[in-house]
């Protein structure tokens, strides 16, 4: 009797290890991303069949996340102890999520990784955390430059803007009024005064400014401020919804034809390209006393430390980052590939490409500290949005900023 | 077990899963906002979080932005219900008149309420919007505009902007309850009224008025209630901005909440007004409704 239970006994062990060896082939691995445009889903199903295809036992279960809630999401899903294995996650991120030690360090699985030389020159320093880790595997880029209209310049006898001086000629030139317009309104500059602006504010303040204590309330940090605050107040070379304008207003007002320049990156080449076809055009951020400043807009991947499989995460996060996966994902987002190799095969026009690729030497992502993710939502937007209606002056704005990065 | 003590019984058994529902949908995350609200709770910051009493009630109250959006958040309040039940009122007493398409007019009416709230903020931000809206277009081809006025960007004109929006959406709420309620009153009233020699107006303060009152109080509180709260339109049409302008309070915690992450704060904010609002409802409902049962 004793036999036949310890018999019984021992196979019920040998099935459970069975059935627990199968258990723990099939990982799944949940991976949250997100895509604008819901049509683009289907791409990400394809790169999913395609590397479910090739690596039996790996379950991808790729969730789109709104991007308005993305970051609302995921830093509750942390805390709850839900967090994905795999989302994507921008630089600005970085240093709140390692203070809430959610990451998984991924330096010696990179090390082996054989795309790793295909990535792009200093993509991986720049993704590199403070504490000299690497957590972040890069995914996809953008720069932000500027978009003029080519047609209007050259009706105006005004070449691209190279400097901030040029900037102002060619937005005051470019400033029409509707009688003059065909009953159109017409300005220089379509400014985002609303969440998301920091980035066309950048490149004539920054560049102009240090992320240092004091470095922000400089009196050239201040004078820059003021002069910008100055296009909508004094110039009026741009329309005077800016300071609420957002991504889709600044767009819309620039396709419609009522403003001339805007500043956004590779991502809007095609919507652009298919309004005007070769009258729109692009060049790099102007210098602004010597200083140049653009931004640098990341995406990467992160495996977190609560996944039960990293292996499998950290297998799907380097299928991304591979050549002709990662040039077929960013058809989906419209921003730059990672890899060199697959650099050749976008498919944006030459003139945005170029573009893109001569703001590289000054671009820069805001300083890699947990202030900088509140800068962009909150603090920037309400601060130049209080400058740019006379609430506050530019010097107070430039104080409120130095004193929310370094009191 | 007696049949009559089952009796009893039954009332609580058949109230039990809406009282359990409510325990754990409601109160429970009630409870859990005012415990959250004595910590230090930055959601990034989860090895600093420590219970600090009443600290960030106290910062509340030496808090500029919290005041201000309280200030908007009465203008909000108090333009946006008597607004929207007069124009309810107006619209009910035409829609209780005999016209033909009367029932086509009766489903009409009810579409600005129909809508999803995000579709009205996104509707009406691009009507008000200088350079391609509807609404600057309008008013600069009848000569009442020189130049586009920028609605929303404006802090004199924005919070404004978005009540005119919000009573649009709200409106019918009140034309559809006050149309109900004058459906009740008895029209032999009218008839004896006008007998006695009444006006259209003494009927109408004599008649329809104390007739529609149960209707008004619980429409008007129902109203204040759901205004109060609402945030998504505002969130839509402009995010709180241009810099505070249009903070109302339900805006700012959500946004110290979610934006900046500081759950502490954000919850300490979110508890102050459901007090205030608690007291709000208490006073109206004492004086506006002392005579109702």
């Amino acid at each position: 009797m004793v036999r036949k239970i310890t018999r019984t006994l021992l196979a019920s062990c040998g099935l459970a290890a069975l059935l627990g060896g199968n258990a723990w082939a099939d990982q799944t691995v949940n991976f949250w991303y997100h895509f604008d445009s819901p049509e683009n889903v289907s791409i990400m199903n394809d790169l999913v069949k395609t590397f479910e295809s090739k690596n039996a036992g790996i379950k991808i279960n790729a969730e789109n996340i709104p991007w308005n809630n993305y970051y609302d999401k995921l830093f509750t899903s942390i805390v709850g102890g839900k967090a994905p294995d795999v989302a994507m996650v921008k630089l600005a991120q970085q240093p709140q999520l390692l203070e809430m030690d959610a990451l998984e360090p991924v330096g010696s699985r990179l090390a082996n990784w054989p795309g790793k030389a295909d990535l792009g020159n200093n993509l991986l320093d720049i993704s590199k955390a403070s504490d000299g880790n690497q957590y972040y595997l890069p995914l996809q880029y953008v720069v932000v430059y500027l978009y003029y209209r080519a047609d209007l310049f050259s009706a105006a006898k005004l070449n691209p803007p190279a400097t901030c001086e040029e900037f102002l000629e060619a937005a005051k030139k470019l400033t029409v009024p509707a009688s003059a317009n065909n009953g159109v309104e017409q300005f220089g500059f379509g400014m985002r005064g609303g969440k998301g602006g920091y980035d066309n504010w950048g490149p004539f303040v920054l560049s102009q400014s240090a992320f240092e204590p004091g470095g922000l309330k400089s009196a050239k940090a201040v004078a820059a401020n003021g002069w910008y605050v100055d296009l909508f107040r004094k110039q009026k070379v741009v329309p005077p919804s800016a300071p609420n304008d957002g991504f889709n207003e600044i767009i819309s007002t620039f396709k419609s034809g009522r403003t001339a320049m805007i500043f956004h990156h590779v991502g809007s080449a095609k919507t652009l390209v298919d309004a005007f076809g070769d009258k729109v055009s692009a060049v790099p951020a102007p210098s602004c006393n010597g200083g140049r400043w653009t931004s640098f807009g990341d995406e990467s991947t992160a495996l977190f430390k609560s996944s039960k499989a990293k292996d499998a995460g950290w297998k799907w996060m380097a299928f991304l980052s591979e050549a002709d996966n990662n040039v077929k994902f960013v058809q989906a987002t419209g921003q730059m590939t990672v890899t060199k190799s697959g650099a050749s095969k976008m498919t944006f026009p030459e003139r945005f490409v170029k573009a893109t690729e001569n703001s590289l030497p000054f671009a820069k992502p805001l300083p890699a500290v947990p202030q900088s993710a509140d800068f962009v939502n909150t603090v920037w937007p309400v601060n130049m949005q209080r400058a740019l209606n006379g609430e506050i002056t530019p010097a107070q704005m430039m104080e409120a900023l130095d004193s929310h990065f370094y009191k | 077990m007696s049949a009559q003590s089952d009796v009893r019984r039954t009332p609580y058994i058949l109230l039990s899963p809406a009282i359990i529902a409510t325990l754990v949908v409601v109160f429970y995350p009630m409870l859990q906002a005012g415990i959250t609200s004595l910590y230090r709770s930055i959601l990034w910051k989860p090895k600093d979080v420590a219970f600090i009493g009443l600290d960030n009630y106290f910062a509340i109250l030496h808090d500029p932005v919290f005041w201000d959006s309280l200030g908007r958040t009465a203008i909000w309040i108090g333009l946006t219900v008597p607004l929207q039940l007069a124009l309810g009122f107006v619209t009910a007493l035409l829609l209780n008149r005999n016209f033909w398409w009367r029932p086509l007019a009766r489903s009409l009416i009810l579409i600005p309420w129909a809508l999803p709230s995000v579709v009205i903020g996104l509707m009406w931000s691009w009507i008000y919007h200088p350079q391609v809206g509807v609404l600057n277009d309008l008013l600069m081809r009848c000569g009442m505009l020189q130049s586009a006025m920028p609605w929303l960007a404006n802090p004199d004109t924005a919070l404004y902007a978005i009540i005119a929006a919000l009573v649009w959406q709200g409106f019918p709420f009140f034309a559809i309850m006050i149309l109900a309620g004058l459906q009740t009153i008895p029209g032999n009233l009218y008839e004896a009224a006008s007998i006695d020699g009444a006006t259209t107006w003494q009927k109408f303060l004599g008649i329809t008025l104390p007739g529609l009152k149960g209707v008004l109080v619980t429409a008007v509180m129902l109203r204040i209630i759901w205004v109060a709260n609402s945030m998504d339109v505002i969130y839509v049409m402009t995010g709180g901005g241009p810099g505070y302008a249009t903070h109302t309070l339900p805006l700012y915690a959500f946004k110290r909440t979610y934006s900046s992450m500081d759950f502490g704060y954000g919850s300490a904010l979110a508890v102050t007004f459901s007090l205030v609002l608690l007291v709000l409802i208490t006073i109206y409902l004492r004086r506006v409704g002392k005579d109702m049962k």
